[in-house]
């Protein structure tokens, strides 16, 4: 038995190939969208993981906003390891503003680095030389692009804070540049004593303290962790080289995880393809299906030899993806490279290469599956009679879906990688093939109720609703496609719309942050005098940690796990207020009377944070306020509108609770464009510890990054409009010979060549303009729902993009199908008609 | 009504060249109905087409209704057959996708009848076809779907009625209906009819026989 199935197997393969072209191109590029979005995930990772020590420019690293308690060679000491194998320096960084002349102003990230800086990888500079050459005694290396913002060469100087900092070149490559995506400003190093000559470093500053350790060959860096956390106090996070940039690889997982998912439409819309050429297949392969049965072949081997033959095909077409997704992953690269901070090493991925195989494989014959199984109803009576009835399906016959959908899930989870966003995206998927579905039942009763007028529209549309016509599946791949790139489209112009919609009213000018107590008024009255549109908003802030929940302390062994344990470590930026702040709302318990206030010490929780920390109204937190346990009640949660520019807290006190903590002041302050300028050099100049963060320019710089992430997601979502069309050209194709004959029959009736090709057309475009309408629908649901509980911003709609999606549907499928059909009107009647 | 002079038609098929059609000439006036009979393969049929304009001859010239059928273009020869020619094949070549009545309408439609439905629906009632207007051709028996071409191929009343063994697929009973359908319009419509047969029987019928071999007319009478 087995003999035979693959010898037909074999057989049937042999004579298919051409039939099996489109086929064979949704697989291609379905997988070829999956091994390439893989390949360059792969590549990242392998390059990160490469270049991971030199990314954290150390083998284990302390990070915190206080500096170190205890000497680093203790902490070497207590990890059993001698002082002199081990290396150690200090870094420190801090947002700071740069000033060159009176009116010239500029936020840098300022860098301050130990002899020994850094301790993996190396810094390039222009000109070249140690590093001990270059910075030092008021010399400093800074980035290009600081240069043309303060107009300034190699060899001038300029001020930071209370210092005169001279440049000595120009940074090339900083190895463990935290995710340059999200960097503030250029790059200033400098050397630590320079540091504390800019006399920036005053009580509260943000400073960000690291300290780095290179451990001796084969030291064990993560037991060198565990001791050194072990002896620090919360705050100071240790961690290995293994853990570098946290930060960057979350985005880069994100990315590449919604990237991956992206290319799985494209596979499950060819699938659709995949499901066309086989249903016409097996129409083909009606007589011979029959003719087995009548000599005795039971629709089991029959069907296990289709499913191989069709499996490999599926992997010829996985095959051919793989190696066009290893070609293309050069093109998604410079998309995105320009968002590392790291040279990017492209390498071959036979991980991801069998992965999209697999995907290939197992898509091909989920799908196959379902036009497979009308083997079984195949009458071997076919042989005598060609009417002879199909046998009746099952009872249920759609029983046989849910093992296809089932499978179809667990791809999707796999690719994913995480139940929830696979089981999303599994759900999505069901419910936008089921809407799909039914919006072609629709429209196609449309064609048929509809009374058209004129002759071609009536001919074209009823192309639609005849017998043996595809429209279902094409309106559904081609709707699933236009669906995916319309949805992008309106989610990118929402995204977009959010940071440029807004009024001068409501965006602030500037964040300034550090503002010491004593500068609260000459600093209010500077900004009032530089045209502030109100005045400066000063809120007061102290920086903590948390110390306890309910009074037990945050445990030290939790401290690895970065995701869950981020809400116990991190910094919180603490504020008092007598009324609730506005863009806030409380929805748990309620604020406190002054009564309340001064009866004990409460605050107001932000509700997410709340949730991850799992406290309640009532529960009682404990803040580490630079050494001083502050104790207080939860007297309410929070709703708070993130996307308001305005100073937001996690964590509010009531008034009173804090006096006497060592405190600061950030303020938002409003102005017109042209003002901004002179008012930072205003303050800069008056007040130089004083950080200004325009925020014109950091939302510039988050628009160029999803530039660059939507370029990425466009080539991608490109593969499943592409797929889109070939299921339409292919299901063109199987009707090929149909088309041909309608046209010459039209002719000898006496129809032109312009009038079969204006029938072609309507049809070409009812197509194409149903799947862009019923896509461009569910892709403004979609986009509204990722809007609403993805980014919890405002649904919007994008007439413009919504249009496009229509436009550029019903034109692609006009073209398409005219490519595909042109060759048809140029026949002659006679050879058709005799079956030349 | 039909010129045809020195008509030579041969095609290209596996490499070698087939020689179909040699030297006819044939000339047929206004109202007749002919009989163009011979064993298959004798090249009745490509005569036909050619005459319809449905391929280009090699060679030699045919006039219809005084228009140059050989000079015209593809698209002016399909309006040349919307105004003068209806042509019934063997194998019916309804469009499978249409209904009977939309088969029937599409010729109407094309000539911009606003009535095409209507009329359709009225050719197919006279030719006791009025209950299957609506069904697909496959649903459709052999002599159902003849009677449909028929209707089709009259709907316009064109001035020649071209069949091209039109009873080949279907038992003597129904054949005999179909040739009769054929006469009664060639008789009360007027127009010329030219019967592609190689059943003898039935070119009796005909007021005059030409008959074809190896492409060349051996007898005409």
């Amino acid at each position: 038995m087995t003999g035979f199935v693959l010898r037909l197997a074999w057989r049937e393969t042999r004579g298919a190939w051409r039939a099996f072209g489109y086929f064979f191109a949704c697989v291609t590029l379905g997988v070829a969208a999956l091994v390439g979005v893989g390949s360059f995930a792969d590549s990242l990772e392998r390059t990160v993981a490469h270049s991971a020590r030199s990314l954290m420019g150390g083998d284990v690293e302390i990070r915190s906003s206080q500096p170190l308690p205890v000497p680093p060679e203790q902490i070497v000491a207590a990890a059993g390891l001698s002082r002199e194998s081990v290396a150690v320096t200090r870094v420190r960084e801090v947002v700071a503003m740069a000033q060159a002349g009176p009116h010239v102003t500029q936020l840098v990230e300022l860098k301050a680095v130990e002899a020994g800086y850094p301790l993996h990888g190396a810094l390039l500079s222009e000109p070249a030389g140690a590093l001990d050459t270059l910075i030092g005694d008021g010399r400093a290396l800074v980035h290009e692009s600081l240069l043309s913002r303060l107009g300034l060469r190699v060899g001038d100087s300029f001020r930071v804070g209370a210092a005169e900092l001279t440049i000595t070149g120009v940074i090339l490559k900083e190895p463990d540049r935290a995710i340059g995506v999200f960097s503030l400003g250029p790059r200033v190093l400098i050397a630590a004593a320079d540091l504390d000559r800019t006399a920036l470093i005053q009580p509260g500053s943000r400073v960000r303290h690291r300290t780095l350790f290179r451990l001796p060959d084969g030291g064990n860096a993560e037991a060198f962790r565990d001791r050194a956390a072990a002896r620090l106090p919360i705050a100071q996070r240790v961690t290995t080289y293994t853990q570098a940039q946290p930060g960057l690889r979350r985005f880069w997982d994100q990315l590449t995880m919604y990237l991956g998912l992206t290319g799985l439409v494209a596979l499950m819309v060819g699938g659709i393809g995949v499901a066309v050429s086989v249903s016409a297949f097996m129409a083909d392969k009606q007589a011979s299906i029959a003719i087995m049965k009548a000599l005795g072949a039971g629709w089991r081997p029959l069907l296990i030899a289709y499913l191989l033959q069709i499996a490999a095909l599926g992997l010829g077409g996985s095959l051919l993806g793989a190696a066009l997704g290893s070609l293309i992953q050069p093109l998604l690269a410079p998309a995105l490279t320009r968002l590392l901070p790291i040279d990017l090493t492209l390498t071959f991925s036979t991980r991801a290469v069998l992965r999209g195989l697999a995907m290939g494989v197992g898509v091909t014959l989920l799908y196959a599956l379902w036009p497979l199984l009308r083997i079984r109803h195949v009458p071997p009576a076919l042989i005598l009679r060609r009417e002879a009835e199909a046998r009746r399906p099952g009872r249920r016959p759609w029983l046989a879906m849910v093992p296809i959908a089932l499978g179809l899930a667990a791809l999707a989870l796999w690719q994913a990688g995480s139940w929830k966003i696979g089981a999303l995206f599994a759900g999505g998927l069901a419910v936008a093939l089921g809407l799909l579905a039914l919006g072609a039942r629709g429209v196609v009763a449309l064609a048929r109720r509809v009374p058209w007028r004129g002759a071609a529209w009536r001919q074209g549309a009823a192309n639609l609703h005849r017998p043996g016509s595809h429209a279902g599946p094409v309106l559904v791949s081609l709707g699933l496609a236009v669906m995916l790139v319309v949805a992008i489209a309106v989610l990118e112009s929402g995204l977009r719309s959010q940071m440029t919609d807004r009024g001068p009213d409501e965006t602030p000018a500037f964040f300034f942050i550090d503002i010491q107590p004593d500068q609260a008024e000459p600093f209010a009255r500077l900004v009032a005098e530089h045209g502030a549109i109100a005045p400066a908003e000063l809120t007061p802030v102290v920086r903590a940690r948390l110390a306890a929940i309910n009074g037990a302390p945050i445990s030290p062994p939790e401290r690895t796990r970065r995701e869950e344990t981020w809400a116990l470590t991190r910094e919180y930026v603490l504020t008092w207020a007598k009324e609730p702040p506005r863009h806030n709302t409380v929805v748990a318990g309620r604020w406190w009377t002054a009564a309340e206030a001064a009866g004990e010490p409460l605050i107001s929780v932000e509700e997410e944070i709340a949730g991850q920390l799992g406290v309640r109204p009532g529960d009682r937190l404990t803040f580490d306020v630079q050494g001083v346990p502050v104790a207080a009640r939860v007297s309410n949660l929070r709703h708070v509108d993130w996307r308001s520019l305005t100073s937001n807290f996690f964590v509010i006190f009531s008034p009173g609770a804090l006096e006497g903590a060592p405190s600061t002041f950030i303020a938002t302050v409003q102005t017109r464009p042209d003002r901004e300028g002179p008012m930072q050099s205003a303050v800069v100049a008056e007040l130089p510890n004083v950080t200004a963060i325009p925020v014109r320019e950091v939302l510039e710089r988050v628009r160029g990054v999803l530039d660059q992430i939507a370029l990425a997601v466009r080539l991608v979502a490109a593969f499943s409009i592409v797929a889109g069309l070939v299921v339409m050209a292919g299901a063109l194709a199987i009707t090929r010979q149909q088309r041909l004959y309608q046209s010459v029959i039209l002719k000898v009736v006496g129809a032109t060549r312009g009038f079969v090709a204006r029938v072609f057309a309507v049809e070409y475009v009812l197509l194409g303009a149903a799947a862009g309408v019923t896509g461009s629908a569910l892709a403004a649901a979609l986009a509204w729902a990722v809007m609403r509980w993805a980014f919890d911003l405002p649904g919007r709609w994008a007439p413009g993009a919504l249009l496009a999606g229509v436009l550029s549907a019903t034109g692609l499928a006009l073209l398409v199908g005219l490519l595909g059909t042109r060759r048809l009107l140029g026949r002659r009647p006679l050879g058709v008609l005799r079956g030349e | 009504m039909i010129s045809v002079s020195g008509l030579s038609m041969r095609l290209a098929s596996g490499g070698r060249v087939v020689t179909i059609l040699t030297d006819v000439s044939l000339e047929v006036p206004a109202g007749q109905f002919l009989a163009i009979a011979g064993p298959s393969g004798s090249g009745k049929s490509t005569l036909l087409g050619l005459v319809a304009g449905l391929d280009q001859p090699t060679a030699g010239r045919i006039e219809v209704a005084g228009v140059d059928v050989t000079a015209l273009d593809e698209d002016a020869l399909a309006r040349f057959r919307r105004d003068h020619v209806g042509y019934v094949f063997q194998s019916y070549h309804l469009i499978p996708t249409l209904t009977a009545q939309e088969n029937v309408a599409v010729p109407l439609e094309l000539a911009g009848r606003r009535d095409a439905g209507d009329r359709a629906r009225a050719l197919l009632a006279e030719l006791g076809l009025a209950g299957r207007a609506h069904h697909y051709p496959v649903q459709l028996s052999g002599g159902e779907q003849q009677r449909v071409a028929v209707a089709r191929a009259i709907a316009l009343e064109p001035p020649l009625l071209l069949a091209d063994e039109p009873t080949g697929n279907l038992d003597s009973a129904t054949g005999k209906q179909i040739i009769d359908l054929l006469v009664g319009v060639n008789r009360r419509l007027g127009c010329t009819l030219v019967l592609v047969t190689h059943d003898a029987a039935l070119a009796a019928h005909a007021d005059r026989v030409v008959t074809l071999r190896d492409g060349r007319i051996v007898s005409d009478e």
